[in-house]
């Protein structure tokens, strides 16, 4: 399959966590440039780095709080410094917290997480999307989870099913600039950075009960981004093993 | 019908006008108390009290920023010392943001947010564990049809909102507590001068199957309904109440 990615620039907000490595790499194997940021940094971002590198691509790194204007602006100048265009944006930043019932949440984790994930999101497509119009072509990945749809945890269903509405909202605005955005919604994926957020193993009364594989949401983060796929927008994909229709 | 509401207690933020001043004459219609917030104009809050109060029904007002932790839970609290107990909770107050995305900066934005989506955990989390305790309780959402037309701040907002909503169904279920949004299309509605309805979006309500704008009451018709005694097996849902302009 030709993809057209090849010489692309992808830039991916959290590469350590919620599927960002495995999407990475996919897009390192069809020749794209990559973008990677990370709320931790330090260590995990090297390593990401490395492994992307290994397969030829040219990466360029930054750590980056999506909750912090001046620190997505950073990483969008960075990446536009290097590359000179941004085609791909995968929204995945995540900051993964106990799943707790809501009379046990504080207000100020809430406000964090929002931060990071809704309101964050929010900024990075503000810094990166210009850069799209600007070529007339462009795709938005947003990354979402089943939380959106079965109400797992107060703070990530309020996050995902926002994150909907957001890609909705881009897709709405900038299709007539030849850009798309899409929504994927995963769980059940074996996610090595999941820490202590909402994990989903295989139960047996699951379409497939098995635990979902990060090369099969970043074939689907690729095929999104390929130049084939330019009349799918304001969509959700849900690689969950068929543990939720949509 | 008997909707099972008389004497129960309706907490409703931004009850000053449109959506919040109708649910309040609504749920007094049913014969049912009301605990009513603004956050600034506490002289149409008062309007909207008088009116409910020709009903028969105690009503009690107060100021109260919805996005503070600090007055959510004093105002809850003062609530619960008048009547004892709040039955259903409304969350009404919203503040609405029309910029595309470049438009919308960080700071408005996060006033967004706080308003339209902090505001449902601060009150939800103050009201739930009395409900919790009673083994009843309702909660209505006023959504929206922008996650439907695709905007990027109010179609953000508002699946927030039913995301949201979706988690509090799963959580208190089983308690007898439901959860579920309202969602108006285009309605009619008295707008702060700026954020008036622009002729187009008038000119798109005629192109709908119902051809016009709804009304405020059309929405607080649903709202009492979701909160009824009926309603008990319906929770998690949005409802759009929009003229047949979008079809879920």
């Amino acid at each position: 399959m030709q993809t057209g990615l090849e010489g692309k620039t992808v830039l991916v907000t959290e590469v350590a966590r919620n599927l960002g490595m495995a999407t990475a790499l996919a897009f390192a194997a069809e020749g794209a440039n990559l973008v990677l940021g990370s709320l931790d940094g330090g260590e995990l971002l090297e390593q990401a780095a490395h492994e992307a590198a290994a397969s030829g691509a040219k990466v360029v790194t930054a750590s980056c709080d999506t909750g912090d204007e001046g620190q997505v602006r950073e990483l969008a100048r960075k990446a536009l410094a290097e590359f000179g265009s941004i085609e791909v944006l995968v929204n995945n930043a995540l900051l993964p917290v106990e799943p707790l019932p809501l009379d046990q949440l504080s207000f100020q984790t809430w406000k964090r997480k929002i931060g990071v994930e809704l309101r964050g999101a929010m900024l990075v497509c503000q810094a990166v999307v210009p850069s799209m119009v600007e070529r007339r072509w462009g795709r938005v990945i947003n990354f979402a989870g089943l939380a959106a749809f079965n109400g797992d945890d107060p703070i990530s269903s309020t996050a995902e099913l926002g994150m909907i509405g957001l890609t909705r909202g881009i897709a709405r605005e900038y299709g007539k600039f030849n850009i798309t955005a899409n929504c994927i919604c995963p769980g059940g994926v074996e996610d090595p950075g999941a820490g202590e957020g909402l994990v989903y193993p295989p139960s047996d009364g699951d379409p497939l009960p098995r635990w979902g594989r990060g090369g099969e949401v970043g074939f689907l983060a690729v095929s999104l981004a390929s130049e084939d796929a330019g009349y799918l927008t304001g969509q959700c994909l849900l690689p969950n093993g068929g543990k939720f229709f949509l | 019908m008997d909707t099972g509401l008389k004497d129960k207690v309706v907490m409703i933020t931004g009850a000053t006008r449109n959506h919040g001043r109708a649910s309040a004459l609504a749920f007094a219609g049913e014969g049912a108390n009301l605990l009513l917030c603004t956050r600034q104009s506490m002289d149409l809050l008062e309007e909207t009290a008088s009116m409910a109060a020709e009903s028969g029904v105690k009503v009690v007002t107060g100021q109260c920023d919805v996005s503070s932790e600090a007055d959510v839970d004093a105002f809850v609290n003062m609530g619960l010392s008048e009547f004892g107990r709040i039955d259903v909770l409304v969350n009404n107050a919203v503040w609405r943001v029309r910029e595309s995305l470049l438009e919308l900066d960080d700071e408005k934005w996060g006033a967004a947010l706080a308003v339209n989506v902090d505001a449902l955990f601060l009150t939800c989390k103050a009201v739930l564990p009395g409900m919790t305790q009673n083994q009843w309780g309702r909660i209505i959402n006023y959504s929206g049809i922008a996650p439907f037309r695709g905007v990027v701040g109010q179609g953000t907002l508002k699946m927030a909102v039913e995301g949201f909503t979706r988690a509090v169904a799963k959580e208190y279920g089983r308690f007898n507590i439901t959860a579920n949004c309202v969602g108006p299309g285009s309605i009619e509605v008295v707008r702060t001068p700026g954020q008036e309805s622009s002729p187009h979006e008038i000119a798109a309500a005629l192109d709908i199957p119902v051809p016009r704008q709804g009304t405020v009451e059309e929405c607080s018709a649903l709202a009492v309904f979701l909160a009824s005694a009926q309603a008990s097996y319906i929770t998690g849902q949005a409802y759009l109440v929009n003229g047949g302009a979008h079809f879920l």
